[in-house]
């Protein structure tokens, strides 16, 4: 690697080969050890690199997690097989539930309408004692 | 040659459109696959992996911490969404996610310009005062500012190379970019950081 190659990289991707494009590795330790004079150039790359590092870093606030979880998927969607299953049990109970509810009106009327009758006959007897009497 | 893939540092990138080769494993492959199935311990995870690097991305891209939550929180929901249907092998989740993250910031960045008559991101740079030192938080203050004021295109490239430590190929990819056209926007984005941050010596400052 050419010196002015190894300056030109050094000013791009700074004074830490590990940040380098990995096909320029070698070549650059290669530089290094043929010319040592050369660490001053990813001393002086470094130097930019270390006051980069000094931009503050934001965290993330609870509340911003918690805003991001609350929005993930979940398991449970209609598509997952054990959510049909209970689809299925509850549209059962729903149906069962549907035809305790006719069979109870059925049998209300039936047992209002036979109450009805005895009432009938019941009064129709107190009006025939009241004739009698009034006879 | 039309189908080779070139591997610098990571992933292959195909140089035609034909044939995905992926050959290193996406580290987040796993967590993405348990995320579209609804486990809530892979969304934790995901979450602590990934946001934090999406704040801090949004923060310098934008330098307003409000943006900055509302951006980093909208590309996460993207994700939620992407989750389920995500195709392990065409592109890193990671690098997929910067996309989405700075499409978002570039909307921003957009409609700030689009009103001329919104105030500006703070984007002071004035420089030490002339009777005391640098303090600790000034010198982050200062390389803030530096980075507000580069070109749009070079700060994106320092952060994600410097900042999001991606390597060439995926800033290039985030950046929808060639290579060489990023290592030209993070050169001289570098140089002009050099140039406003010149007086300032790391580690001569004060606490």
């Amino acid at each position: 690697m050419e010196r002015g190659r190894f300056e030109n990289l050094a000013g791009t991707w700074g004074g830490d080969l590990r940040r380098w494009p990995e096909g320029e590795r070698a070549a650059a330790e290669r530089l290094l050890q043929a010319d040592p004079a050369a660490r001053a150039v990813l001393d002086e790359a470094a130097t930019l690199d270390a006051l980069l590092d000094r931009s503050p870093t934001p965290w993330p606030s609870q509340a911003l997690r918690d805003r991001v979880i609350a929005a993930a998927p979940r398991a449970g969607a209609w598509s997952l097989p054990w959510s049909r299953a209970g689809l299925a049990f509850g549209a059962g109970w729903a149906a069962a539930a549907c035809a305790g509810v006719m069979a109870g009106l059925v049998l209300t009327q039936s047992l209002t309408a036979d109450l009805q009758a005895d009432a009938v006959l019941y009064q129709a007897s107190l009006s025939g004692v009241d004739d009698e009497d009034l006879l | 040659m039309p189908g080779d893939a070139i591997a610098i540092d990571g992933p292959l990138v195909r140089l035609d459109a034909e044939v995905p080769r992926p050959v290193t494993v996406d580290p987040d492959q796993d967590l993405v696959r348990r995320v579209g199935r609804g486990d809530p311990a892979a969304v934790q995870a995901l979450v602590a992996r990934k946001l934090p690097r999406l704040l801090a991305l949004a923060q310098r891209m934008l330098n307003d911490p409000v943006e900055a939550e509302d951006v980093a929180q909208e590309a996460l929901l993207r994700a939620w969404k992407q989750a389920p249907r995500w195709t392990p092998g065409k592109a890193r989740f990671d690098t997929w996610l910067h996309r989405v993250a700075l499409n978002l910031c570039y909307d921003r960045l957009r409609r700030r310009r689009e009103r001329p008559t919104a105030l500006p991101p703070e984007q002071v740079d004035e420089g030490p005062a002339p009777d005391r030192g640098l303090m600790a938080a000034d010198v982050g203050r200062r390389v803030d500012a530096a980075l507000a004021a580069l070109p749009d295109r070079q700060r994106e490239a320092v952060i994600l190379c410097h900042h999001q430590a991606l390597t060439n190929i995926e800033a290039a990819a985030a950046m929808d970019v060639s290579v060489e056209a990023l290592e030209s926007l993070l050169s001289r984005g570098r140089r002009t950081l050099r140039t406003a941050l010149a007086d300032i010596r790391p580690g001569a400052e004060g606490a």
